[in-house]
């Protein structure tokens, strides 16, 4: 039975008083690999053309933008379905009010879960420069906060020498559903990591592997289903860019991770689900679903980065290697700090954060079936490690520690071309959330840009765009998954 | 092709056993077996696979069941081209089962393939008494009103009652335990002893599930995650407190109980499943079964002593050139007059047939990770249970390390195998 | 427009409501559908009675439970709505013509989940009115699974032209499958499925809505058809059913499918497949 606030808040007077406080039925967001249907913009405020060469790449035609320069803003003939500034090269703070008028008349003809993507340089010299380099971030924040039914505002900014191919996985994210909830967000795209590497072969040929009776695996629609009611979405020519290679997600039998395995595996990987053994049957499930394996494995045991290890190397062949692993197992045990005790304290710290500290050296020392040259590593940390949260204080440590750990080791690890991130989900809609009180819970999961919780397949896509070959320039960021959470930077 | 090829165990899994008319009293053979079959696919990645053939039975197991095997293979993510048979050897079925595949394997009829078994307690047939079918199949036959409710009318209330099946040997009257009473009895095995053994056969299983020894041989079902049976903190002292229930020294405590599980191994042969990205645990070295004439007066549970007097002595071995005995608990004191026959110089001659007695052996290799007292006994289940517990247990020792298995079987009849670390 | 929310503390209990939902509906003005939302949360699954479902409708036991299981947990808020004084129409006597199901995700047995069911769209048809039912299965915030009844509400007045509905033409086949209904049929998915209406049961019942004998729930015939399907069936994927003729009980019918792009087409139909009592197209 529902709690009396519970009650209270979906009951019809409750309904009134919540909507008043602006918690009324949120949008609902263009998900999956999908461009909006209306026609996108781009502006190019300086002349910079990696931009249009990078949506050139992609097979996306965008229109010309209208400028806000006369007495009345411009009105679009239409709808449109986003607006990709280039503001590269912007070095003066009087050059920002090309941004304001191009912004204007686009705000106005946005449409439902319409896009509004920033790119700007991040390496800049000279006081004014890095001050506009900064407005730019302040901007980019004000517009998702003010932007209404599920559009989105994010800022990228380019390392020196990046080109519009390493642009193009981070470009095609942002403006297809697969960002869904990523909002009022800026992260770094270099130039790519060298040695990107072939797919693994996988000897492993089980007589006849075949799907039963041509059905497709579960979940591949969901992965690679291209384009929605108008144009398709050709922002990313390869839908199963992962095929051919493994990839290992740890906590995989529930929530976010199926839905990570399942994203990856519909792109094309062969998975590893890794969960305790508590979990087996789901996890069984999961696995023969996607065609993959189960690794019934608790991530704190001490051999358990050998373990997954020994699983790549006995299934797939000794030569195989592990091209990805998603960090994704995590537990909360709530409580003020003032009534933590160290037991509390320990297992949250020891599986959120020290199980990953302690695979990943493991799967990088070359044994068989550990991580190629070329890998990926992404972690899970949360906005409650960035903006702490009343009650998390360990929870809140270890995903710090994963954030810190992703900035520590992606420098370390880039010249063998591995990338090391993150996604820092915030309200996402899973078991361990549903044990969050519940007053807290609807605040929580109302109080961002987008007036609701994200979904479990929301943190999935984002975690596959970082396991992107082509996101191979994209390392050492920490992407939170928010909806442009109120709490926090 | 090579004759014989090398039959190999790749590995094992299982559900839980849990305790009968619990938490999978509402789960039948089939459910029971589909989930340990996804779960060994899963483990293997064999989702969409044809195998050569799955091999299982159920010792309690509805006439509706006939096609038990098949129909769990049809419910699982095997690939449907995947042919399966029911075996039934009573207890020794999950055991048969997989030398029933080994030998496929051996002779070239199979590469790949899949041995095991189910039983539910829970979910045990229930049959009409036999005057109530009488009655039934008579009006079936009738051509005539009249005559149809003559035969009807024949059926007495008693006739209404539902017959649960019973483990009672037909040919003597006595149930299994009955039977072991008397073994116990004519070998004066103790009390104390059997008390120790079965606290033995729950410490050791704890201890195995504590290590994560199971983590890849048992994947939960239902709910449950561990067997149900299973007491870490019992003792020699509370099991002394049980009060027998057959015989003077046989307690509830070290006799197994009912049990609800399933269990399958994955074998294949060795080349193959080296080539196909499945590394053995231990090969198939032999197998053999036995019977005694127990209507005569011979013990009904000791006749895995023949099968493996005739197994030794087919591979010139001695009983303590094996390193790991799985002798099957169906009670702790089958497994004392077993020991207890090896030692015996005159069982072993008059009954065996034996210059010799086989000997004792190191009781710290015996069911060193617990056995059915501990885990429970799903009576199909068991021989499944113990090959791929073992198989793991000789590969971790390393190549070339040798386990007996031992199961006996209602009918006084033993089936045992030999497998030796890869 | 947020619609009224009538949360209710626990699933209504079927018994009561359904013989107020089985008085015929003397109203003879413009049907009228309530306009809120029923919603309970915190519902926990009945372990044992899934069980016992599993094995009515022919389902393997497993953890993960069927889609039309949730179709299940929703009912008693079909019930609900139309037996309330906001409805005119009543269920007895409405027709279920087709289901369309999506599970987003597999849903474990273990899970406490929110359910809630709106009434609407409801618009005229030359035998009376059809309307929808919008059945809805969340955690939280994350739907996992979604369904919609349309119902045939005979002799319901509805302003407006009648739309026809296209039934799907089905060609006959011979059947691949070929099952036997008890005439206890009804009565084993009544204690499963918790619908009391007589006429499944009961031949009076039966007869006095025009049939011979009574007729087993459609919604155990699309249970029993993705139960065939089984493990040919992916983690998460839409179903769509439309309920042709009624199964009179007992009786022996057939039953077909067919992988296609994207999933499965099936029918159950006649013995002998020339008729057809229900098609389905399975879409991943």
């Amino acid at each position: 039975m529902a709690g009396l606030l519970e009650r209270a808040f979906t009951s019809a007077p409750g309904r009134a008083v919540a909507s008043r406080l602006g918690l009324a039925e949120p949008p609902v967001l263009r998900r999956g690999p999908a461009l909006p249907d209306e026609p996108l913009v781009l502006a190019s405020l300086a002349g910079s053309t990696l931009v249009s060469d990078t949506l050139a790449l992609l097979g996306v035609r965008a229109g010309e933008p209208l400028l806000d320069d006369g007495p009345e803003p411009p009105a679009y003939p239409g709808r449109i379905g986003g607006i990709v500034v280039d503001a590269r090269d912007l070095r003066r703070i009087d050059q920002l009010e090309a941004l304001r008028a191009v912004l204007r008349p686009a705000l106005r003809a946005l449409a439902a879960s319409g896009r509004v993507v920033l790119v700007a340089d991040d390496d800049v010299d000279g006081l004014e420069a890095r001050a506009v380099r900064q407005a730019l971030d302040g901007i980019s924040r004000t517009v998702g906060k003010e932007l209404r039914r599920g559009a989105t505002c994010n800022l990228v900014f380019v390392a020196t020498g990046a080109s519009a191919s390493d642009l193009a996985s981070t470009l095609g994210f942002l403006l297809e559903g697969r960002s869904a909830f990523v909002d009022g967000q800026s992260w770094t795209v270099a130039p790519r990591l060298p040695l990107s590497p072939s797919p693994t072969p996988t000897p492993f040929l089980p007589p006849s592997a075949t799907p039963a009776a041509g059905i497709p695996a579960a979940g591949v629609a969901l992965g690679s289903e291209r384009g929605g009611g108008g144009r398709r979405g050709d922002a990313r020519g390869d839908a199963r860019p992962l095929a051919g290679r493994i990839v290992a997600v740890t906590g995989a039998a529930r929530g976010i991770g199926a839905q990570i395995a399942t994203v990856a595996a519909g792109q094309g990987a062969t998975v590893v689900c890794v969960d305790i053994p508590a979990a087996g049957e789901a996890l069984a499930a999961l696995a023969n679903g996607l065609h993959g394996t189960a690794l019934q494995l608790d991530v704190t045991a001490p051999d358990a980065g050998e373990r997954i290890a020994a699983h790549v190397a006995s299934r797939h062949g000794e030569t195989a290697r592990l091209y990805g692993i998603v960090h994704n197992a995590g537990i909360t045990r709530d409580k003020l700090l003032v009534n933590t005790d160290a037991q509390r304290w320990a297992q949250v710290l020891s599986v959120n954060l020290e199980a990953e500290l302690r695979i990943n050296p493991v799967l990088l020392d070359g044994r068989p079936g550990g991580l190629a040259d070329g890998g990926r590593i992404v972690g899970v940390a949360s906005t409650s490690g960035i903006a702490g949260n009343r009650g998390q204080a360990n929870y809140a440590a270890s995903k710090a520690g994963v954030a810190g750990l992703v900035r520590a080791l992606a420098p370390e690890l880039a010249p063998r071309g591995i990338t090391v991130n993150a996604v820092a989900p915030g309200f996402i809609e899973t078991d361990m959330t549903a044990r969050i009180p519940f007053v807290q819970r609807e605040v929580f999961r109302r109080t961002n840009s987008l007036s609701q919780g994200g979904l479990p397949v929301d943190v999935a896509e984002t975690i596959c765009y970082f396991l992107d070959p082509d996101s191979a320039g994209v390392t050492g960021q920490v992407v939170r998954v928010c909806g442009q959470n109120l709490v926090g930077a | 092709m090579q004759l014989p090829r090398t039959p190999v165990v790749v590995g094992g899994n299982r559900t839980p056993f849990a305790k009968a008319g619990t938490r999978y009293a509402s789960a039948g053979n089939t459910d029971l077996l589909t989930a340990a079959l996804d779960g060994l696919v899963a483990r293997f990645g064999l989702a969409g696979s044809e195998l050569d053939e799955v091999a299982a039975g159920a010792v309690l197991k509805h006439s509706r069941d006939f096609n038990l095997t098949r129909e769990a293979v049809l419910s699982s993510a095997l690939a449907p081209t995947t042919p399966a048979v029911d075996l039934q050897q009573a207890c020794g079925t999950g055991l048969e089962a997989v030398v029933y595949v080994a030998n496929k394997i051996s002779l070239g009829q199979a590469s790949v393939g899949i041995g095991g078994g189910v039983d539910s307690a829970s979910d045990a047939p229930i049959a009409v008494s036999e005057g109530l079918r009488r009655a039934l199949l008579a009006a079936n036959r009738a051509r005539t009103l009249p005559e149809r409710l003559r035969a009807l009318a024949s059926i007495r209330p008693g006739h209404l009652a539902p017959v649960a099946p019973q483990v009672v040997e037909p040919r003597t009257g006595l149930s299994m335990g009955e039977h072991q009473a008397r073994t116990t009895a004519a070998w004066g095995i103790s009390r104390e002893a059997q008390d120790e053994l079965a606290a033995a056969s729950h410490a050791h299983l704890a201890r195995a599930w504590d290590a994560g020894f199971f983590d890849d041989l048992v994947t939960a079902y239902l709910g449950v995650s561990r067997d149900t049976v299973l007491r870490p903190d019992t003792s020699v002292e509370k099991l002394a407190a049980l009060r027998p229930v057959f015989g003077d020294t046989m307690t509830a405590g070290n006799s197994t109980a009912l049990t609800d599980g399933a269990a399958v191994v994955l074998l294949a042969e060795q080349e193959w499943a080296l080539a196909h990205g499945l590394p053995p645990l231990a090969r198939i070295v032999d197998a053999q079964v036995a019977a005694v004439d127990h209507v005569a007066g011979d013990d009904l549970l000791l006749a895995p002593t023949h099968a493996v007097a005739r197994l030794l002595a087919r591979q010139g071995m001695s009983l303590q050139d094996v390193e790991l005995y799985e002798l099957h608990e169906a009670f702790a004191s089958t497994v004392l007059a077993t020991l207890a026959a090896w030692e015996s110089e005159r069982y072993c001659r008059d009954r065996l047939g034996l210059d010799a007695p086989l000997g004792a052996i190191d009781r710290s290799r015996l069911n060193v990770n617990g056995s059915s007292l501990a885990a429970g006994h799903p009576f199909a289940a068991t021989g499944g249970r113990i090959v791929a517990t073992l198989a793991k247990l000789l590969h971790e020792r390393g190549s070339g390390a040798r386990g007996l298995v031992s199961v006996c079987a209602a009918g006084g009849q033993g089936v045992v195998a030999l497998l030796e670390a890869v | 427009m947020d619609a009224d929310v009538d949360l209710l503390a626990g699933m209504p209990r079927l018994g009561p409501l359904f013989a107020r939902a089985a008085l015929p509906s003397l109203h003879r003005g413009p049907a009228r559908l309530p306009r809120s939302t029923a919603v309970v949360t915190g519902v926990r699954q009945d372990v044992a009675r899934l069980a016992d479902y599993d094995r009515v409708c022919g389902f393997r036991v497993r953890d993960a439970v069927p889609p039309t299981w949730l179709h299940v947990l929703t009912f008693p808020l079909h019930v609900h709505l139309l037996s309330g004084p906001e409805s005119t129409i009543r269920l007895a006597g409405v027709v279920h013509v087709s289901n369309r199901m999506r599970l987003h995700r597999p849903v474990a047995a273990g899970e406490v989940l929110d359910v809630s069911v709106r009434a609407g769209n409801l618009r005229p048809h030359r035998r009376g009115a059809l309307l929808d039912m919008v059945g809805e299965v969340r955690r939280g915030d994350e739907p996992v699974w979604e369904g919609v009844s349309t119902y045939l509400a005979p002799g319901a007045r509805v302003a407006g032209e009648p739309e026809e509905v296209a039934r799907p033409a089905v060609e006959p086949r011979s059947p691949i499958a070929q099952w036997r209904l008890p005439a206890g049929l009804g009565r084993d998915y009544r204690r499963v499925s918790g619908d009391p209406n007589p006429i499944h049961t009961n031949v009076l019942a039966a007869r006095a809505f025009g049939f011979a004998r009574p007729i087993i729930h459609g919604m155990w015939t699309h249970a029993r058809l993705l139960a065939a399907l089984d493990a040919r069936l992916p983690a998460a994927y839409a179903v769509d059913v439309d309920f042709l003729r009624p199964v009179l009980l007992p009786s022996t019918v057939g039953a077909w499918w067919q992988a296609e792009r994207g999933g499965w087409s099936a029918a159950v139909t006649s013995r002998d497949g020339s008729r057809a009592h229900l098609v389905a197209r399975v879409r991943t």
